[in-house]
């Protein structure tokens, strides 16, 4: 078998990666600290609304090294699906996870440096990148100075409003995380994508 | 310490500079003190006497003289001019009590002398109706100080003229009128984050009074004017008395507006084109024991508020003014905290809205279960992945 090395991650994605990986961990952790405090006990309240403060303003900053980055690069058109080829691309794709994949069928996306998404992972990705986490983002920042911004809470119609937002999309990256971590495992070999994030070079097959 | 200058908190209405002020107090409170026991036994005398006399004079004849702005001592500073409408607003005229109630000493007007009555009035003894705050009053810090030399007196806090019912008063009237005249809170509590959050929500001595008890005040705030609804204003509106509100509302008759009523009176105020929103706050109950505030012991655990059953949430009501300027709390189901009606009022972990946590759970469980079972599946089929790659 011959084994090529190519180089997918370059080394901006992986720290900001790595940083968000840790961030969004000590988010989702803090906001069920902060959420339930009454059933939680990881830690006090109050730490946790200080340490969930501070890791949101680090993934704040973090969203904006992506950015610059992926803009900077020109590269942020890997995030955007060919909408020429985005339905079958992405029926194919989601074909093999729910079926190919057990029988050992090869990955019907092969990745370049240019395309590292499949159809799937660059709408869910796209998504993510540019309407969840910003969304995440502005509503934490609402209320963390709820009477700071009280003429936009207000507009918006209310802490509870905002917070509702926060919350629901809280439970979907708790929830994301779990499927993301899984589908790393969907190399060729379970740890293959994890190493890739950590040195940049994915085995091609 | 903390009697410094600063801007004003809550409504942006400096306070000016609290420390001259709280200077000017005090050296008048200690003046007062010394003339306290000179007048002491004169003063006793005259109060024994008042019922008696008191009904020869009324206000009206008080206020021929001290309605008039240009009324001065012969000697010594201070206006002595009493704005009668201002008094007439005021709880203690709403209660009936007279000039002469307080200032007690005033046996007769004799109208042959330039002052009608003795040039040297006795402080008034705020104590002698309000025997429960004194007793308070006296067990809290601000008591304790006069180790120090300061004596406070109740009007260091109230007007004494121009007290106006409390029950209804918002937390930054409660605050910024008492306390914020000499604590700049923001010096302190730096423990505390969202200071002004807290301070806008949370009255002082909900936390300063151990021993007080606490509610949710729900007052209607318009946003468009940045005001409170007065309670008369809101009946009206409606086009109901005071008494007629809670049969209205109340169509179980149990007593408490529960959450269906809640929204149909959102709805009812909707409909006659009110846009408040219900304001949320938590305040100490009006009692003697209010006064009570403690070196120390204050409370600091995040946990006793920011919890699912507080026991300060317990009771919520809705605060009305009358037009006689009473006051009416009605009870309402807390449940009302927990929804969408208070939209403008949430605590971390307090108030949250049972609804999303559901969400939560599908959202969470559905990855969790599309995983366990895409694992399985491939652990299952990993003997047929295996046998193919040998083959191939
Ligand atoms: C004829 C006018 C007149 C009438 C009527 C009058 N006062 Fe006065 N009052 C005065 C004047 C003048 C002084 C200022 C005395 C001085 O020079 O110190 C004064 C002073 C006072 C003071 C301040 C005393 C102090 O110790 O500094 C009080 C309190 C007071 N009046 C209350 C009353 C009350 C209560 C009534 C009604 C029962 C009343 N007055 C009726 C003219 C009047
Ligand atoms: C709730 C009690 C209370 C009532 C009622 C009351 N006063 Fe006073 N008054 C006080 C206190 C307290 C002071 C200030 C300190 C002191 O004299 O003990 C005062 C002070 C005054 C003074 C001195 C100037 C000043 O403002 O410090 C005048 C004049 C006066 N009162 C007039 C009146 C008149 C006239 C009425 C009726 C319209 C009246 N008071 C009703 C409690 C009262
Ligand atoms: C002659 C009796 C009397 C005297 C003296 C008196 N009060 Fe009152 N006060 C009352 C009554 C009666 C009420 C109305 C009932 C109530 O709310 O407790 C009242 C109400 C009040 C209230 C408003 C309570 C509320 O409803 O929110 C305050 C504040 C107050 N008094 C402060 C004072 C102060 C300060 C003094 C001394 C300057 C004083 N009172 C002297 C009888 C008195
Ligand atoms: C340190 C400021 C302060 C001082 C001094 C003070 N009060 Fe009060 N008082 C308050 C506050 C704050 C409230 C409202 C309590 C609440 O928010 O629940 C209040 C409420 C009241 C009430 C209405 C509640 C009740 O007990 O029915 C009365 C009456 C009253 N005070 C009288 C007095 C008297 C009399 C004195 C002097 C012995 C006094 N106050 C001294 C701050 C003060
Ligand atoms: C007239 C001025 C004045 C007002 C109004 C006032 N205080 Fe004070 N307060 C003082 C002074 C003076 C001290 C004593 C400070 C010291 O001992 O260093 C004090 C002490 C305290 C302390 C103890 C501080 C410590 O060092 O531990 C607390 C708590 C407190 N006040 C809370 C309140 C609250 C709550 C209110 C409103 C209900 C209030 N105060 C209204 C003047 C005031
Ligand atoms: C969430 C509860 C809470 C609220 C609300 C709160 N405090 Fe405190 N405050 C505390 C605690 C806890 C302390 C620490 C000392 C203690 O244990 O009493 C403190 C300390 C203080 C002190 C003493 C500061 C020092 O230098 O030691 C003052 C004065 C004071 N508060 C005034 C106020 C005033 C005025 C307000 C209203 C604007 C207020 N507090 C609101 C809990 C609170
Ligand atoms: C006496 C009750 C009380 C205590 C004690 C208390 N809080 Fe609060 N807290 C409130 C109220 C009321 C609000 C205002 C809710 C709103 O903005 O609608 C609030 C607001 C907040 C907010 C702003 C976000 C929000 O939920 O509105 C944070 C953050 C917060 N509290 C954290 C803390 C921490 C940390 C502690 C302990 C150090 C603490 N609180 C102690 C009552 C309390
Ligand atoms: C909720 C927080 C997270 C978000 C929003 C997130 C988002 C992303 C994004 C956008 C990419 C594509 C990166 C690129 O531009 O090249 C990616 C890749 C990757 N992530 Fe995460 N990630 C999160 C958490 C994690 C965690 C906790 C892990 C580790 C267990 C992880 C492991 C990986 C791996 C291995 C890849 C490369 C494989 C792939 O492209 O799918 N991620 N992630």
């Amino acid at each position: 078998m011959s084994k090529k090395l190519i180089y997918i991650h370059p080394a901006p994605v992986r720290v900001w990666h790595w940083i968000q990986a840790a961030g969004i961990v000590l988010l989702v952790l803090t906001g069920f600290q902060i959420r339930y405090a009454e059933m939680v006990g990881i830690m006090a309240l109050k730490n946790a609304i200080t340490l969930h403060n501070y890791v949101g303003f680090v993934v704040i900053a973090n969203y904006f090294l992506w950015l610059i980055y992926y803009l900077g690069t020109g590269k942020i058109k890997i995030y955007f699906p060919d909408l020429r080829t985005f339905v079958p691309d992405a029926f194919r794709q989601a074909k093999y996870y729910g079926f190919g994949i057990f029988k050992g069928d090869p990955n019907p996306h092969v990745m370049t440096p240019d395309n590292k998404f499949n159809a799937l992972q660059q709408k869910a990705y796209l998504g993510l990148m540019f309407l969840l986490l910003p969304a995440q983002m502005i509503s934490g920042v609402f209320l963390w100075r709820v009477k700071g911004y009280a003429d936009y809470v207000h507009y918006l119609g209310g802490i509870k409003i905002i917070d509702t937002i926060h919350v629901i999309l809280f439970f979907f990256f708790a929830a994301f995380l779990i499927a993301h971590c899984y589908l790393a495992t969907l190399g060729h070999t379970p740890l293959a994508h994890l190493k890739a994030m950590f040195t940049g070079y994915e085995e091609e097959h | 310490m903390l009697l410094q200058p600063y801007k004003g908190f809550f409504d942006g209405k400096g306070l000016g500079d609290t420390k001259k002020i709280f200077k000017e107090r005090r050296n008048k409170m200690k003046k007062l003190k010394k003339r306290t026991r000179s007048m002491g036994i004169a003063f006793l005398f005259a109060f024994w006497l008042w019922p008696a006399l008191g009904l020869a004079m009324d206000n009206g004849e008080c206020l021929d003289c001290h309605n008039d702005e240009g009324l001065t001592r012969e000697q010594g500073r201070g206006s002595l001019f009493v704005d009668a409408a201002q008094f007439h607003d005021s709880a203690h005229h709403g209660q009936g009590i007279m000039c002469i109630d307080c200032h007690a000493d005033i046996a007769e007007l004799n109208y042959d002398n330039d002052v009608p009555h003795a040039k040297n009035l006795a402080p008034v003894a705020c104590s002698s109706c309000h025997e429960a705050e004194q007793d308070a009053f006296a067990n809290s810090v601000h008591t304790q100080i006069s180790s120090k030399g300061i004596t406070m007196t109740c009007y260091a806090c109230h007007d004494y003229h121009y007290a106006t019912p409390l029950a209804a008063a918002s937390v930054g009237q409660r605050d910024n009128n008492f306390c914020a005249k000499c604590h700049n809170p923001y010096q302190s509590h730096d423990w505390l984050p969202k200071k002004e959050e807290h301070f806008a929500f949370v009255e002082c001595t909900v936390c300063h009074v151990p021993e007080v008890q606490r509610h949710i005040h729900l007052k209607f705030f318009d946003l468009v004017t940045n005001q409170f609804y007065k309670g008369e204003d809101i009946l009206a509106i409606l086009g109901l008395g005071s008494d007629q509100f809670m049969p209205m509302i109340d169509t179980d008759n149990d007593g408490t507006i529960s959450r269906p009523e809640f929204e149909i009176l959102e709805l009812m105020l909707r409909q006659k084109n009110v846009h408040a929103i219900f304001h949320a706050e938590l305040v100490a109950e009006m009692a003697p024991v209010a006064h009570q505030v403690m070196r120390g012991g204050a409370e600091r655990n995040c946990e006793k508020c920011h919890t699912a059953e507080s026991p300060y949430f317990e009771a919520v009501s809705i605060v009305l003014t009358k037009e006689d300027g009473g006051v009416d709390h009605h009870q309402v189901d807390r449940g009302v905290l927990k929804s969408y009606s208070l939209s403008h009022f949430y605590l971390y972990a307090g108030t949250r809205v049972k609804l999303l946590d559901m969400i939560g759970i599908l959202l969470i469980g559905g990855a969790g279960c599309g995983v366990l079972g895409h694992l399985a599946i491939r652990i299952v089929t990993l003997r047929g992945r295996r046998q193919k790659k040998e083959k191939s």
